[in-house]
């Protein structure tokens, strides 16, 4: 029925489809389930703290209204939501999440090659008003996080995690706690309500219990921390995968280091740089905040 | 011929494309889990419709109502179309738009995997064309036409432009489904399906413009033909414009708090746009079919009058 031409055409056409599709492809990465592993810490009693501030540089991003008229309950329960990407108050960054990543202790052992008791109490993530609280929490591995809605409609609560198994739960009004464990160390998972689109949370999950999230004056501590040396990294959203900074620190014994980041207007701000960078010619200025 | 199964054959078309409208604008904002369970929506029938479940809900009912005109035209045609071909199309529909209907509630048991979700956008497209095909079959139109015009020695056959234009469509189709479902409004959109989609429209619009030319510079007078082929210039020129303010306004939702308009009105008009390029091309590639004497004429096939 098609000629020889035609044939040869969409032979080509089909090709370079299917070529194009199994580039784009990627298998998600699953990481095993991270039990015990290493020897277990045993406090000294000589543990320090590392503790800090993080700053804004620059005038602070105005944060958006949230239109929430879609859900006539979160409009007469929030009717002033704003966006949570930056919450700033003189100059001070709340919800940023600081970890250690790595480092040696004064014995000379790694901290990753060393295993900590994950803790038993749940942490809670309550959605009131039709957003989440915290904003940012810190669980370890196998940690139970308590779910709960406080509000007077369904929430949809969906765990999207790159390394942790995916997770989505209806939580209707008056429906008990849920209850959901991370088994991978991950930073850091979004959480999202695909009921209400502007809902987020960002759920750090460590091995070791030496995290911390930022007040809203900006402040943090990290307490229980065995002299040594670390490198500690300090987590803020923003568009795409979030801003990292990095700093060494010294924790002497009994005693505390100071760790102070700040994040500013920058194209750092923003996440990663824009994977198009052959048509930023067609950026236009409005786009940049 | 029955003007009633031709109306009813255009009632279902219509009716589905308003479907990949609403699905399009469950994409658009980020409500394909709104609900974990299918069939039903949190353990519902008719849940409360505020949030994300005002989309995903409203599309299942709008989906489930397609499919019900479906069965209903697949009957109709049964009943009142002699040509045992069509009869055989109205099956092969409803048979599509029951895998469809599967496939949108295996996206959600699956939590979105990329290739269901993308493999629903495109067969959502495919059933499109199948009912503005037997829309076409059952034409007024069509069943007066013969195959009274040649084409010997003007080069590449409009027949063969056509298909290939279908096939390049499909190709970019697909190519913007996997891109859509490849990440949520709140990410980037992965550069290399993005290049592959812009280059994708650069090819797809050179294959219709090829199509477009060779149809208005050899049967400038034949409106079975001429009209289509202006429908798809108009179309593609308000695709083209669509597809570059989609993109413009989609690299800027990561910044936002909630996937908001006009990123959400351009996106999803972008998708219908395509569908309805898909469409006019489909109608004019099969009229083609229908009109042009080939040099081998039993290449006509299936497509001979009844």
């Amino acid at each position: 029925m098609l000629s020889k031409h035609a044939r040869l055409w969409l032979g080509l056409i089909a090709v370079l489809g299917l070529m194009s599709m199994a580039s784009s492809c990627s298998k998600k990465p699953e990481g095993e389930a991270e039990g015990p592993a290493g020897t277990e810490y045993a406090s000294k009693g000589d543990e320090g703290t590392i503790a800090g501030k993080i700053s804004y540089n620059g005038t602070a991003p105005t944060p958006a209204k949230i239109d929430t008229s879609a859900d006539a309950n979160c409009a007469k329960k929030s009717p002033d939501l704003a966006g949570e990407e930056w919450v700033v108050k003189d100059g001070k960054v709340a919800n940023t999440f600081v970890y250690i990543k790595e480092g040696t202790l004064a014995d000379g052992k790694k901290i990753t090659d060393l295993s900590f008791k994950a803790a038993t109490a749940p942490a809670v993530l309550d959605q009131n008003g039709c957003h989440y609280k915290p904003h940012v929490l810190g669980v370890m591995v196998n940690q139970p996080i308590s779910i709960t809605n406080s509000d007077p409609t369904t929430h949809n609560v969906h765990f999207r995690p790159t390394k942790n198994p995916d997770w989505n739960q209806s939580q209707p009004n008056g429906a008990p706690a849920l209850s959901h464990k991370l088994s991978v160390s991950e930073v850091l998972v979004p959480v999202k309500c695909d009921q209400h689109p502007w809902m987020r949370s960002f759920i750090g999950v460590m091995k070791h219990p030496f995290f911390a999230v930022s007040a809203e004056d900006g402040s943090f501590t990290i307490s229980g921390v065995p002299p040594g040396k670390y490198t500690v990294v300090a987590w803020h959203e923003g568009a795409g995968s979030g801003t990292e900074k990095t700093m060494e620190v010294t924790v002497p014994a009994k005693g505390s280091a100071t760790a102070d980041f700040s994040f500013g207007a920058t194209a750092e701000l923003r996440g990663k740089p824009s994977s198009m960078p052959v048509v930023s010619a067609v950026e236009f200025p409005m786009m940049h905040k | 011929m029955s003007k009633g199964v031709h109306r009813f054959a255009l009632v279902v078309a219509g009716a589905t494309f308003i479907l990949i409208l609403a699905g399009a604008k469950v994409t658009s904002h980020d409500a394909g889990l709104a609900t974990y369970d299918w069939p039903l929506s949190n353990g519902q029938v008719f849940p409360e419709m505020v949030g994300n479940l005002y989309y995903e809900h409203g599309h299942r009912l709008i989906a489930a109502t397609v499919g019900f005109l479906t069965i209903v035209l697949a009957v109709y045609v049964q009943i009142r179309e002699r040509r045992t071909w069509v009869k055989r199309l109205a099956w092969a529909a409803l048979g599509m738009v029951i895998a469809q209907g599967l496939l949108g509630g295996l996206t959600v048991k699956l939590n979105l995997p990329l290739a269901v979700s993308s493999a629903h956008a495109t067969l959502a497209q495919l059933f499109f064309l199948t009912t503005v095909s037997l829309a076409v079959f059952t034409s007024p139109s069509w069943i007066s036409r013969s195959a009274n015009l040649s084409e010997e020695g003007a080069g590449i056959s409009i027949r063969t432009l056509g298909v290939v234009s279908l096939a390049l469509i499909l190709t970019q189709l697909v190519l913007g489904a996997t891109l859509r479902h490849s990440t949520t409004w709140d990410h980037f959109l992965p550069t290399g399906l993005l290049v592959a989609h812009i280059v994708g429209a650069v090819i797809v619009s050179a294959g219709l413009t090829a199509t477009i030319f060779a149809v208005m510079r050899r049967h400038k007078d034949e409106k079975f033909l001429t009209r289509p082929a202006l429908v798809i210039s108009g179309l593609l020129i308000i695709q083209l414009l669509l597809g570059l303010t989609a993109y413009i306004t989609r690299r800027a939702s990561p910044y936002g708090s909630q996937p908001l308009n006009p990123m959400i009105s351009v996106t999803v008009a972008h998708v219908a746009c395509g569908a309805l390029v898909f469409a006019a091309t489909i109608v004019l590639t099969l009229r083609a079919f229908r009109v042009l004497r080939a040099e081998e004429s039993r290449q006509v096939g299936v497509l001979a009058p009844a």
